[in-house]
């Protein structure tokens, strides 16, 4: 069995306006990567392939690199580098 | 004889993210410290009135608030483990903060002030790499 699993996107910041959505949902299949997951983002919402490189990606609230793979149910958030203080 | 590592048995933190302004002389007024403690460090961080070389009257901040709130608890975690701190607070505005206002404030309590403004540099410095929030200056 091979189901699609049901991946929530939420952008950050100046991402939102990049992507011009502030959350979305993906159907990945299993075993897709996070780094999968930016890839088809990036086709989608074209105005994020330039920031390919300083996204930060995290899954629930941990900070997870692009060979993570995807699990249902799974939350991500994209955004640029932070800028606290 | 005891080392400065033995009496402090688990750091104390805490963390407010608020849209009010940053009450300082409340939160001086709530200072706590053992007898143990020899150094109270507090750090201010204020919105100038220029960003980038242009003027600016306020900058908004934004936070994806549960992750700041977890990303803070690993730099205490890991704050824990390199110097005797018996305190930390923390307080972050969000929204918007006017030119001259706060948007930052932080204590950290230890015995001596080395180890107090070497915490603090590292937790403001960690902050700004990892912790999610972003601004955005209005003009």
């Amino acid at each position: 069995m091979n189901a699609d699993m049901n991946i929530r996107i939420s952008f950050y910041s100046y991402f939102k306006e990049l992507a011009g959505v502030a959350t979305t949902t993906e159907a990945v299949a299993e075993g897709g990567t996070l780094g999968g997951l930016f890839d088809r983002l990036a086709v989608q919402y074209p105005k994020l392939e330039p920031m390919r490189k300083s996204t930060l990606m995290a899954v629930g609230v941990e900070y997870q690199s692009r060979d993570y793979v995807l699990k249902d149910g799974d939350e991500v958030s994209l955004f640029p580098p932070v800028q606290g203080g | 004889m005891k080392s400065g590592h033995d009496i402090v048995m688990s750091m104390k933190r805490q963390v407010s993210l608020t849209a009010n302004p940053i009450d300082e002389p409340a939160l001086l007024a709530g200072r706590t410290m053992t007898s143990g403690m020899g150094a109270a460090v507090y750090f201010s961080g204020v919105v100038r009135g220029s960003e980038a070389g242009q003027s600016i009257r306020a900058i908004e901040y934004e936070g994806f608030e549960a992750m700041v709130t977890r990303q803070f608890e690993l730099i205490f975690t890991e704050i824990e483990t390199k110097w005797p701190i018996e305190s930390i607070r923390l307080v972050h505005r969000l929204g918007v903060v006017p030119v001259n206002e706060a948007s930052l404030w932080v204590e950290v309590i230890a015995p001596h002030r080395g180890e107090a403004f070497a915490a603090c540099q590292h937790l403001i410095d960690e902050m700004k790499r990892v912790v999610p929030i972003w601004k955005k200056p209005l003009s």
